[in-house]
This record gives structure tokens, C-alpha cells and sequence, in this order.
């Protein structure tokens, strides 16, 4: 799945939280969005997802244009995110939680009777599990989970999805090494045909698996390129990287 | 887990014993009186699990479930009053009437939180203005409402008569069972789980590819649904559909019932909308003048009492006590 934004910007009152940005992900590429705190990154998430609608510009996936489709009809398209703060179901179990996940790809959420699928979802509940190493926090709540804890389940509810665009904002955020670790051996292990698009703020882990990177500073794209081409490029050093010594 | 599979018999051996407790009432009882009230309170008790559904599981709080009840009730009346008594399709009307009011209503979804809560009670007060507008009262009967209603007759046995208090009562039971196992096999059900996901965040359930507000809307329809059915039934039990059901106290007093009870768990409430009526009844019968008159005051201290002790209401209590 192809993605891009055609001039996007979006304004709160005077104050523009992106500007006229254009980025192109092509299908199955890891992409990276990096930039200081409110450069824009999660601004642009929500506008790619449809939480929120830009102020100009179009978003468009596969080519077509989704800039007037709501939330929930993007995802059906394919496109799944995580989120900065923990968004889970907090008075859900984790097998629960990831259930809804997949009961939404099944488009079987809307079941009274719920038949044979059902034990195909709880099926799919402790392969997901195990292949997180989480089968042993299948009935605890969510609210009860560790920080850690809480980021891994919350990839694995996008995951869930089959996603065929990913979109993780800062998924690598207090993660102990060993959890770090294992996150990104578990995003490296991705299908191919999988668009990822990372917000991260950890630059080893954005070189570990971004294929190219997109730089922006106060809502303005400022660099686009591949992971060496970004080291080097003068003016992120100045704006992100702390000046070019 | 195991420590829930120990629970459950538990559980199982409890409802059977409610179950046994409630069927034999009309033997108990001392006299028709008192059937009557337990007929009350069974037909409040499904209009309380009604309202949980959308407070409890779709976290949907109303404060105009009442117009559902009264829609119910007086679809019930005219029926009888015009057409027929014939208990099925009177049943059919209090669903179809509730449930075709809530679709006007539905427009108090565009909002959440305390807006829904407002807009659901300005709506239902509308109703109530309607029903007691007095230009309406060949249609409505105005603010006497419509009286007579005749109770309905059982099919293949139509010399049963509902007239009699028990057996007005054995049916009330028959549609609290069935209101109850529906609505548990609803929460339990696929649909049930999205709807808690889209009361514990809806914004999520949507990046999820959920279309939240086709859930909420089927929600707030079985709701209303429900509360009709209850309100037939109400409307039958007093031989009377009246304005006063549409008035916001109704949707408070159910609401009380919810929270004493103990949101999300469709017993609790219904446990909790037999204490509201028992309440109402001993509140308003006390000796001494004054505080009869005041009843709903008494009510509100109980009730305070209630949310400060109890947080999670009488099933909550129930709850951690066998944990």
C-alpha cells in the first residue's frame, strides 16, 4: 500500500502545525518521520489516519484520495497505528483487547450468534500471544500492565489488524533495552508488502529499520532521504542533531 | 482462571435459587398487594436492564430512557384500546414503539459525555410536553393520559385471565427471564465486546476499523426496544399509560436503580430496581406525615449512601465478597 500527502497543512489559528508537506512512501518501504518535539509528527499521523482533517492538501492511499473518508473506513482500507500515550482497553483483559482487533478485520464485531469464528479468534488470541512472548498476561487487565508491558500489547492490537500500512508513533518510548530489543526484531519480521511509517525519537532504532527518512521542524518537511543521506544532511544536523560540529 | 471456574458453580447455584425465590412468590405473598408490587417491580427491573446496556456496556449515560418507557406504554394502550389485546402483538408493539422512538432520538448521538445526557433529557421531556399537551387529548388523552387500557389476553389460553394478580405477575416473570437471557447472550456476544470497547475508547475502536456510531445507534435502538417492552407492560400492570412515565423522574429513578444495583452486570440493576421499589413503597407509606411527602428526598439519602459505601452497587458487593 502506497501513501502520500499532496501539500498537506494543517493550521490552529495563527499558528501552522504542518506546512504544505508532501511525502511519499511507496508500498512496503520502511519509512522513518523524525524531528524535535512539535516539529509535527503526530500532527501528520492524524491526518493520514483521519484524525484529523488538514486545513489544505490531500492525503492519498493507493493512489486514491481518502482526504474526506473518515477513521474508521481508512483502517478498513488497511491502515492501522499506534498511538503515543497507551490506548488500550483499560478495563479489558489483553486477550480481550486484542480480540476486538481481530473480530474488526474478521467484520465480525457486529455478531450476536457468534459461531465457528469465534474459536477462530481465540485461536488467533494465543498465536498472537505467544509469538509476543505475552501468554502469560492473556487475562490480566490492561490498565494492570507495566509501561513495557502496555507498548508491546499496543503494537501487537495494530498488528492484529494485518495491517497493509503501519503507522507506530513512538512505539520504542520507555522501553527497557532487552523490550527495545525484541520490538524491533518483531517489526523487523514484518511481511514485505507491509508500509511501515515510524515516529521515533531513538535514532538507533530508526537506523536499524527505517530504509528512508523524512525530517521535519516546525511542521516544515526540511529533509528526505536514505538513513546515510540524512546523517549528513547540514541543516538536520543543525535542527535535530544539535549543530554540526 | 481456575479461581473463576470455582465461581461459577457458585454463580449458577445462586441464579437457580433466585429463580425459585421468585417463582414462588404469588405462594408466599400474604395478600394480592404484594404480588402487585413484585409485578412492579419486575416490569421496572426490565427497564433497568435496558438502561444498562447503554450505561453499563455501551457507556452511554441517558437521562431520557423514559420516553422509550412511555412510547411502549402508550403504543401498548392505544393497541389495546383500538385493535386488539392479544398478548403477542401487544408485545410487538411496546418493542417496535420504543425501538422507533429511539430512532428519532438517536439524534442525541452526535454528542457524548454530559451533552448526550442533556440532549437525551431535553428529548424525553419534549415527549412528556407532547403527551400532556391537552390539544392532543382525543389522540392522547392529554394529561390524564389513557385510561381503561384492558390487560392482555394469552394466546391458546385466553381464559387465563390477566386480570387475576399472580398470573399478571407469572407473566411479567416470563418476560423478565427472557429480557434477561437476551440481553446477557447480547453482552456476551461479539457485539456486546465492541460495544464495551467503544465505551472504554471509542477512538480507538475506530482506528480499529470499528464504525462506532452504527454501534451506538443499534445500541440505543435494542435499549429503547426494551424499555417500550417494559412500558407495554407498565402500561398494562396499571390499566393506564400516563405522561407522568415520560417525565424525567422515571429516567432518574431507573438511573438510580443502575448505580445501586451495579452497573454491567444486568442483574445488579434489575436487584437494584426491586430496591427502589420497595424503597418508594416504605418511603412513602412512613408514619409520620412530613417525611412520606418527602419521600424522593429519602431516596436521594439512600442513594447518596449508596455511591459513597458501595461504589460498585449491590451486585459489586455481591462480587467481592465471593472473590
Amino acid at each position: 500500500m502506497n501513501l502520500s500527502t499532496n501539500s498537506v497543512t494543517v493550521r490552529f489559528g495563527a499558528v501552522a502545525a504542518l506546512q504544505n508537506v508532501n511525502v511519499k512512501v511507496a508500498s512496503g518501504e520502511r519509512r522513518a518521520v523524525i524531528g524535535p518535539n512539535g516539529a509535527g509528527k503526530t500532527t501528520l499521523f492524524d491526518v493520514i489516519t483521519g484524525q484529523r482533517r488538514p486545513t489544505s492538501g490531500k492525503v492519498l492511499i493507493d493512489d486514491a484520495d481518502v482526504t474526506g473518508f473518515t477513521v474508521w473506513r481508512r483502517a478498513r482500507l488497511g491502515l492501522a497505528r499506534t498511538f503515543q500515550r497507551s490506548t488500550l482497553f483499560a478495563n479489558l483483559t489483553v486477550a480481550e483487547n486484542l480480540a476486538i482487533a481481530i473480530r474488526s478485520r474478521l467484520k465480525v464485531g457486529s455478531r450476536i450468534w457468534p459461531g465457528r469464528l469465534e474459536r477462530e479468534v481465540g485461536a488467533e488470541v494465543s498465536s498472537r500471544l505467544e509469538m509476543a512472548r505475552l501468554p502469560a498476561l492473556r487475562h490480566r487487565l490492561a490498565w494492570r500492565l507495566g509501561h513495557g508491558e502496555r507498548r508491546i500489547v499496543e503494537i501487537e492490537l495494530a498488528l492484529a489488524r494485518d495491517p497493509r500500512l503501519l503507522l507506530l508513533d513512538e512505539p520504542m518510548a520507555g522501553l527497557s533495552g532487552a523490550e527495545r530489543e525484541a520490538a524491533v526484531t518483531r517489526l523487523r519480521a514484518l511481511p514485505e508488502a507491509v508500509t511501515v511509517i515510524l515516529v521515533e525519537h531513538d535514532l538507533d532504532v530508526v537506523f536499524a529499520i527505517a530504509q528512508r527518512v523524512s525530517v521535519l521542524d516546525h511542521g516544515v518537511l526540511i529533509a528526505d532521504g536514505t538513513p546515510a543521506e540524512i546523517r549528513a544532511n547540514r541543516r538536520v544536523q543543525e535542527v535535530y542533531l544539535g549543530g554540526a560540529d | 482462571m481456575s479461581r473463576l471456574r470455582q465461581l461459577r458453580p457458585r454463580r449458577w447455584l445462586g441464579q437457580a435459587a433466585f429463580l425459585v425465590f421468585l417463582l414462588s412468590v404469588p405462594a408466599w405473598a400474604p395478600n394480592r398487594f404484594w404480588i402487585n408490587v413484585a409485578s412492579q417491580a419486575l416490569i421496572f427491573a426490565i427497564f433497568a436492564m435496558s438502561l444498562d446496556l447503554l450505561i453499563g456496556y455501551a457507556g452511554m449515560p441517558s437521562f431520557g430512557h423514559a420516553a422509550f418507557y412511555a412510547a411502549g406504554a402508550y403504543g401498548g394502550a392505544l393497541w389495546a384500546l383500538h385493535l386488539s389485546s392479544a398478548l403477542l402483538p401487544l408485545l410487538a408493539v411496546g418493542l417496535m414503539a420504543g425501538a422507533s422512538l429511539a430512532l428519532v432520538g438517536a439524534l442525541a448521538l452526535r454528542a457524548r459525555g454530559i451533552y448526550f445526557l442533556m440532549l437525551t433529557l431535553a428529548f424525553a421531556q419534549v415527549v412528556w410536553s407532547v403527551l400532556s399537551n391537552n390539544q392532543l387529548a382525543n389522540v392522547l388523552g392529554g394529561d390524564i393520559g389513557l385510561i381503561s387500557v384492558p390487560r392482555p389476553v394469552l394466546p391458546f389460553a385466553a381464559d387465563v385471565s390477566l386480570f387475576r394478580p399472580a398470573n399478571f405477575y407469572f407473566l411479567t416473570l416470563t418476560v423478565a427471564i427472557i429480557v434477561y437471557l437476551a440481553l446477557a447472550a447480547v453482552v456476551a456476544s461479539p457485539f456486546g465486546h465492541t460495544l464495551e470497547g467503544i465505551r472504554e475508547n471509542e477512538g480507538r475502536m475506530e482506528s480499529l476499523g470499528y464504525p462506532t456510531f452504527r454501534y451506538r445507534l443499534a445500541a440505543f435502538i435494542i435499549a429503547g426496544a426494551l424499555a417500550g417492552l417494559a412500558g407495554m407492560l407498565g402500561g398494562s400492570f396499571n390499566f393506564s399509560a400516563t405522561p407522568a412515565t415520560a417525565f424525567w423522574t422515571t429516567s432518574g429513578l431507573a438511573m438510580i436503580a443502575v448505580i445501586m444495583g451495579g452497573s454491567r452486570s444486568l442483574v445488579g440493576p434489575a436487584a437494584g430496581a426491586i430496591v427502589v421499589v420497595l424503597l418508594q413503597l416504605g418511603l412513602s407509606s412512613l408514619p409520620a406525615r412530613g417525611l412520606a411527602e418527602r419521600w424522593q428526598l429519602l431516596l436521594g439519602v439512600v442513594f447518596i449512601a449508596f455511591v459513597l459505601f458501595l461504589p460498585g452497587g449491590l451486585y459489586g458487593l455481591l462480587r467481592r465478597r465471593a472473590a
